[in-house]
């Protein structure tokens, strides 16, 4: 894996220039660039908030900004994952006829919405400002979280982009595990509900604090959330701080699934070209 | 000094008979064997020294291209080794990492970067890679407004630009009009100058003629003959002709 990792090393240009190869062709073909891949997510978040503040009645101050703060690493993993899918495939002229380490494709994919995420991220502090929310000395632990998010979106995108190539459908398997998804991670609701909720009938709390536990990008949306803003108390829900000990659990999860990907893809790799 | 040994150099491919592959084919898999596997090459042994000009032909199906794409590293070997001296530079096609979207420029370093030339490099020759294809005024224009002769030339003047000691082409010398293909044996004699190893796939028998100091027959997976030119194209078309094979005008 050693080997393998250094060979991509060697061909960091490639991948550099198909980060910005990808950014260009998402940017280049409308006026609006940039601002127009942002109105997706800040378009839905608007709605939540509607929903949320007015027809739910949720009392906690700035909820939009929560909400936007859960949104923005959501996308960052959903496209990562449904856009590296077919990476491989669409690059298949390339794989067919030229040598390059095949990880640099789903890598690429990934890379740039990193860049797109960060500069989301950009937008969000901004809004921030806007709302008049506190700065706060955790906003200096962001890389660190992003990096571990980096991690995760890369192992899942190898397998993704690795399984798409031997069997066409995975790629509609991930938008139906990625929409379940979405509900299954605390994003329009509050990790704290989890646990305080009365609603949730009692049978059912472990296994939802089961599921709640092993998907590490709960931890890691709940962490964004955290570090980002500040603590909430409403009726009914009573913030709970960062649990440093789950951030690292989360972390090793993200390491593990990123090892355990990296390997998956590099034993096939080398089949891709006689397959697509 | 030999640049390229290949032993025994086996190559199965397993083709399916499903258009696609899915998910359902891996669930009924079991009922009954849907793969079929090609034989594309049989225990092919060759070497090569530096410096040499080797033309590989071959109907087509011989497994010409295969052993260009094992030699490249495109695909792995089914069983056998090969062992290339040196840095090797693949042209199975030109322009595989071209994007319409993008203007020239970005395609070169596109293109460039995949061929494995790093951003100083390409940047130290562009002029020169935009010259040689003579697309000088519409090089900021994206490729999706080229023709498709201008885009062949583009990439073979990007691929030229790579360094390598030992050179795999697969039928893209024959691009753009006489001119423009005068330009390109230039090029492959310039480079037999400096004492490059070529190996090439062609059907265009005077071109292997005139270029290459060696060629080797593939038939089938198995090499037929590996001889000086003129022996082995002088067996090759007495073969094609007595099988009635048409396609390979001398």
């Amino acid at each position: 894996m050693l080997k393998d990792f250094a060979e991509v090393v060697r061909y960091r240009e490639l991948l550099l220039n198909l980060v910005i190869r990808d950014l260009k062709v998402r940017y280049k073909s409308s006026v609006l660039g940039f601002f127009w891949s942002l109105t997706n997510p800040l378009l839905q978040v608007a709605t939540i908030t509607i929903v949320f503040k007015f027809i739910m009645k949720l009392t906690i101050p700035n909820y939009s900004a929560y909400v936007l703060c859960a949104f923005l690493p959501w996308t960052f993993f959903q496209m990562s994952v449904l856009d590296s899918a077919t990476s491989v495939l669409f690059h298949g002229h390339m794989v067919k006829k030229t040598y390059f380490p095949r990880e640099i494709l789903p890598a690429s994919i990934v890379l740039s919405n990193l860049v797109h995420f960060i500069l989301a991220l950009g937008i969000f502090f901004i809004y921030l400002l806007i709302l008049g929310t506190p700065i706060l000395i955790t906003w200096l632990l962001l890389p660190l979280i992003i990096f571990i998010q980096l991690l995760l979106n890369m192992g899942v995108a190898f397998f993704v982009s690795c399984l798409n190539v031997f069997y066409n459908d995975i790629k509609y398997v991930a938008t139906v595990v990625l929409s379940l998804l979405f509900y299954l991670t605390p994003i329009i609701y509050l990790a704290e509900q989890i646990v305080y909720s009365g609603r949730v009938p009692a049978a059912y709390k472990p296994l939802v604090i089961g599921i709640y536990t092993v998907n590490p990008l709960s931890f890691l949306i709940t962490a964004y959330r955290k570090l980002l803003l500040p603590g909430y108390n409403a009726a009914g829900i009573h913030d709970i701080p960062l649990n440093y000990w789950y951030l690292a659990l989360a972390a090793a999860t993200s390491l593990l699934i990123f090892l355990a990907g990296y390997a998956f893809f590099n034993s096939r790799k080398w089949y891709f070209a006689e397959q697509v | 000094m030999e640049a390229i040994a290949v032993q025994n150099l086996h190559k199965t491919f397993r083709v399916s008979h499903e258009r696609t592959s899915s998910l359902k084919a891996l669930a009924l898999s079991f009922r009954r064997a849907r793969y079929e596997d090609v034989h594309a090459l049989n225990g092919v042994s060759f070497s090569v020294d530096a410096g040499e000009t080797v033309a590989v032909v071959g109907k087509n199906g011989s497994g010409k291209s295969t052993l260009l794409g094992v030699m490249s590293k495109v695909y792995r070997p089914t069983s056998g080794k090969v062992v290339m001296n040196g840095r090797v530079s693949g042209l199975l096609e030109l322009g595989a990492g071209f994007h319409p979207d993008l203007t020239g420029i970005e395609n070169v370093y596109l293109d460039g970067s995949i061929l494995g030339l790093s951003r100083r490099e390409i940047r130290k020759r562009f002029d020169e890679i935009v010259s040689f294809a003579e697309i000088e005024q519409f090089i900021d224009a994206p490729l999706r407004t080229y023709s498709s002769g201008m885009v062949m030339r583009l990439g073979f003047s990007v691929a030229v630009q790579v360094d390598p000691d030992i050179l795999l082409v697969d039928e893209v010398l024959a691009v753009g009009d006489e001119g423009f293909q005068q330009k390109c044996y230039g090029k492959v004699r310039e480079f037999q100058r400096l004492g490059k190893t070529i190996v090439f796939v062609s059907h265009d028998l005077k071109a292997v003629r005139d270029v290459a100091t060696r060629a080797i027959w593939l038939d089938s997976g198995d090499i037929r003959a590996d001889s000086d030119v003129g022996t082995v194209l002088a067996a090759y078309l007495s073969y094609s002709v007595g099988e009635g094979n048409n396609s390979v005008a001398p």
